[in-house]
């Protein structure tokens, strides 16, 4: 049974938000009753993009990129978002792919947007498939298994990183003990 | 207006016509169900051979193993889409639960059930949503209960600033509400 592990700075951005004010929060990560529990406690609407299984079509560089990456997105609303929780989908994306899909993020976000994500940092392989986490009452994260298969992790670093996510700046960023970088980005 | 399934057996629906002059609409409907949806015991049954474009209207439980395109309103009623169902539509109702497919916007007056072979892509609003684990969700969830009620026109059970979620057990599933505030004033 894999252990929940402190994630500081995804406990910031939940505890940021404000739960007398509205917000909107856009996870980029499949549907989970736990994620769910956690934004009821706010005046929240969760928005559940679930695109891991099209990652693979932001695979090839091309000038479409960024209506690809759209096209992963749910069906855009008129109230922008607060919060974006990435997981550690960006692992899975090319540099290029990340800046096209952070565009897209941004056209959504208001000004301030939180950007969260975890990064592969001291392992040189990743699992083959993005991880499911699962927010803990605690506000730490458990990572479930996903396919025992692995793959070469990018281990972007935080200059290249910051470099593809353009219009955002780094809040803050955390080494954790799990050998992921936890970075907090802001629009 | 729709079949009436047998209130007998412990499906709660049947491929029998109905008695009376009701309209034999359904016909394959399955025997197996999964269990606990409330009120679809001897609710109306479109069986999984029927398609329908257009509206769809009633003042009775409704079950839906076929194909529906359009739109659905059982206000004062409970709407189960059955592992069977596919449905394209905006779906109004005052319960709602989801085994099937569900493309469209849907709005539950007091919950909204997404079980854990379902697959819904749209928005839910609801005063209480509930995922559970292994269902496939793409879209947004509402949980601000004010936007909630407006959503509902003033119909949703819903209090004036949300309360945190409890974790309930259904079908030896775990099922996170995801806003307990209408069940709470119920009681």
């Amino acid at each position: 049974m894999p252990e929940a592990f402190n994630a500081p700075l995804f406990r910031k951005a939940v505890e940021q938000l404000d739960q007398e004010r509205r917000c909107v929060v856009l996870d980029l990560g499949a549907a989970h009753t736990d994620t769910i529990a956690l934004f009821s406690e706010y005046r929240c609407r969760l928005e559940i993009a679930d695109i891991a299984d099209g990652l693979g079509s932001l695979a090839e560089i091309t000038d479409d990129l960024e209506q690809r990456a759209e096209a992963l997105l749910p069906r855009a609303q008129q109230e922008p978002a607060d919060l974006v929780l990435c997981w550690d989908l960006l692992n899975y994306l090319s540099l290029p792919a990340i800046r096209a899909l952070s565009k897209r993020l941004s056209a959504r976000g208001r000004p301030g947007m939180q950007l969260h994500c975890l990064i592969v940092y001291a392992a040189t392989n990743m699992p083959v498939t993005p991880c499911p986490f699962i927010p803990q009452p605690d506000r730490s994260l458990l990572q479930l298994a996903a396919d025992p298969n692995e793959i070469q992790a990018p281990r972007y670093s935080p200059e290249a990183l910051g470099d593809a996510l353009l219009g955002y700046t780094v809040d803050r960023a955390m080494l954790l003990g799990n050998g992921m970088q936890e970075f907090l980005f802001r629009l | 207006m729709f079949e009436r399934g047998k209130k007998d057996g412990p499906e709660g629906y049947s491929n029998e016509a109905a008695p009376g002059n009701s309209p034999q609409w359904a016909g394959n409907a399955p025997k197996s169900q999964s269990s606990g949806n409330p009120g679809s015991q001897g609710a109306a049954v479109i069986g999984r051979s029927i398609r329908i474009d257009g509206d769809l209207q009633g003042e009775e439980d409704l079950r839906i193993e076929g194909d529906v395109n359009g739109k659905i309103q059982l206000r004062n009623s409970t709407l189960t889409i059955g592992s069977e169902g596919k449905v394209r539509a905006s779906v109004y109702a005052k319960s709602v639960a989801v085994d099937g497919y569900v493309e469209g916007d849907v709005f539950g007056a007091e919950n909204i059930i997404v079980r854990k072979n379902a697959q819904v892509q749209g928005n839910m609003t609801a005063p209480r949503v509930s995922l559970e684990d292994g269902a496939k969700f793409k879209g947004s969830i509402e949980m601000d209960p004010d936007a909630v009620n407006a959503a509902m026109g003033g119909a949703a059970k819903t209090p004036s600033k949300p309360t945190p979620v409890e974790k309930t057990a259904a079908s030896n599933d775990k099922v996170i509400a995801a806003s307990e505030a209408a069940a709470r004033k119920a009681r």
